[in-house]
């Protein structure tokens, strides 16, 4: 454990400092994994035999980058808790490295919460009020006001005017690119900001919800991880080890979203992942019939 | 990942490293643009308490319209101009959206044409450049002569509508040009294949051209696809002479084969007879075994 806290450069070092100021909670995980001597040494000693490393050293990448550079990622591995870097991996600046709009995230997150709401408030009409059928009283002669019915809007205890009606649903369809770009930005921003790691597989040695744990806090990922693999058949050893947790989700590529990767401080993705998300991501910004696919949702579009 | 450094950043590398010293972009520090998803007020009463459409004051608010075309007692201009029937029979003519050289040539250069195999409608369509609408009486594209000098390609091209320059410029550079007809039914199967095939109707048998049609698709200056053979050599050899370039010999070009190519009058898909059922899914073609459908749909 010591000779990683040496390992590690002064400027890594300093950056955590800095942005645990703003995030207490990356602090305690990360400074408690370097220095705390209470590790279970049974799980940390797990031997691998493993082929002279790096055994990942490069990556092709479909449409080429033109003007952008491609970001390079470390590719750490599951099978051990301490962290071994098994290579360096080029990512697709269009998909890893685009903007990062804030506004597109938000109408992501937004849509993905509203689409599924339903409204169930509900107020009364005036013809749903119980009563009110009867004049009050007559229309002349008793010195006050006309009325026609007790339960109109203006009475105390009368119907409500455009009040809520149930159910009101909220659903509406994001536009394809925003949507597209959604998660352009929201992958970008996770790399950026270091919350997105890639390993080789999510093979883990052992089914013991501690492993998991400990790993975690050692690499120092946050409280909540989002493991994400291009299969939805996830390894029996991580399925088991991360089910009693609420806050380690495991999720197949075609589940990901823009809203899940946001609620998880890190975001775990797998080689075959990282592939399937750059080649779909990078098919739907070159097929040359985007304007339809941007075209407008219909329920029968499929 | 992109530090600081001495490098000079900008655009998104310069958004992405700030983020890098900002906290973890969460659900709960998400904003979205201001006044991006403002709520409208509601007005009170129908139509939000509004004018109902009708503008403010006069004869919009009252609507007392004067009868269409009155000019508070001018001579109105319906009668003041005399008819110049331009679009007169508008709904019997037919359309040929236009397709510049320039245009062709873009997509040749940019790979969304193969040139390597004759281009026709199924392949301009393709492209998912150009939208064709039979039912807006569009009947195929026309090639225009804008862009004529910078052409460089070697095709062997159909289109429904070419002219005298057009048609100079293609075989200047050793390609060929046909120009067809294709009748709607068969132009609704050929602006989008693979739609057509899963509906599981039988490739159509292409229309002769209507009356009006049959003299330029006949004739050769025209290469039309109805023309004599030789007589469009003859015309390809004149029009040389007339624009003053020598005709390259298709005999010795080592794309003789695809450039000979050409389909049947009744064909619209090249490789596919009318009358055949296409199966995409299972990569099957069901051919018709009735006599009485082979003798219509042959040609």
């Amino acid at each position: 454990m010591a000779v990683k806290i040496i390992n590690k450069t002064v400027t890594d070092f300093s950056l955590r400092v800095t942005r645990c100021f703003f995030v207490p909670t990356k602090t305690i995980h990360s400074n408690v994994a370097l220095f705390q001597d209470n590790l279970d040494t049974s799980l940390t000693s797990i031997e691998v035999n493993r082929s002279p490393l790096p055994i990942i050293s490069s990556r092709k990448l479909a449409f080429p980058p033109k003007f952008k550079v491609p970001r390079q990622v470390w590719v750490s591995n599951m099978d051990t808790v301490e962290e071994e870097k098994l290579g360096l991996i080029d990512l697709h600046p269009e998909v890893f490295a685009d903007r990062p709009r804030m506004d597109i995230i938000h109408e992501n997150v937004r849509w993905q919460q509203l689409y599924r709401h339903v409204s169930y408030a509900h107020t009364k009409m005036r013809y749903e009020v119980r009563g009110g059928g009867r004049k009050p009283r007559p229309q002349k002669g008793s010195g006050r006001s006309r009325h026609g019915s007790i339960r109109s809007p203006i009475w105390v205890g009368g119907g409500i005017v455009h009040g809520p009606r149930s159910p009101t649903s909220y659903f509406y369809m994001l536009g394809f690119n925003a949507r597209l770009n959604g998660l352009r930005s929201t992958l970008s921003a996770k790399l950026a900001q270091d919350d997105l790691q890639v390993v080789d597989s999510l093979d883990i040695p052992t089914d013991d919800p501690k492993y998991l744990e400990t790993l975690i806090e050692e690499r120092g990922w946050g409280p909540s991880v989002l493991f994400v693999d291009d299969n939805d058949i996830m390894p029996l050893n991580i399925t088991a080890a991360s089910d009693g947790f609420g806050h380690f989700n495991l999720m197949p590529v075609y589940g990901l979203n823009v809203y899940s990767m946001l609620k998880h401080s890190t975001l775990v993705l797998t080689l075959a992942a990282v592939e399937r998300i750059e080649e779909r991501i990078l098919f739907h910004l070159n097929r040359n019939d985007a304007a339809q696919a941007a075209s407008k949702y219909r329920l029968d579009n499929f | 990942m992109a530090g600081a450094g001495n490098r000079v950043l900008a655009g998104a590398d310069r958004a992405l490293d700030l983020l890098r010293s900002l906290p973890r972009l969460s659900l709960g520090n998400l904003k979205s643009n201001p006044k991006a998803f403002q709520q409208s007020k509601r007005g009170r009463g129908r139509y939000g308490g509004n004018k109902h459409g009708a503008g403010n004051k006069g004869s919009g608010q009252r609507q007392n319209f004067m009868r269409l075309g009155y000019e508070t007692g001018n001579n109105p201009f319906y009668l003041r101009v005399p008819k110049e029937p331009y679009y007169k029979g508008h709904h019997l003519r037919r359309e040929y959206p236009p397709i510049s050289l320039l245009q062709l040539q873009t997509l040749i250069d940019t790979g969304r044409l193969d040139t390597s195999k004759p281009v026709d409608l199924v392949a301009l369509c393709n492209t998912k450049i150009f939208l064709l609408s039979p039912i807006e009486k569009q009947f195929g594209f026309q090639l225009t002569d804008e862009g004529l000098d910078k052409f460089k390609g070697k095709v062997n091209i159909e289109v429904q509508h070419a002219s005298e320059q057009v048609i100079a410029a293609i075989e200047r550079n050793g390609g060929v040009i046909t120009t067809a007809f294709y009748d709607p039914p068969s132009l609704l199967a050929m602006r989008d294949p693979i739609k057509f095939f899963a509906s599981g109707i039988p490739i159509p048998k292409r229309q002769m051209p209507p009356e009006d049609a049959i003299e330029y698709y006949t004739d050769p200056k025209n290469r039309g696809y109805l023309a004599d053979p030789d007589l469009i050599a003859l015309e390809r050899f004149k029009l040389a002479q007339k624009y003053g370039y020598e005709l390259p010999d298709l005999k010795k070009d080592p794309e003789l084969a695809m450039l000979l190519e050409r389909k049947d009058p009744r064909q619209i898909f090249f490789g596919l007879s009318p009358g055949w059922v296409i199966n995409m899914k299972d990569k099957k073609i069901f051919e018709p075994d009735d006599e009485k459908l082979q003798e219509y749909y042959k040609s």
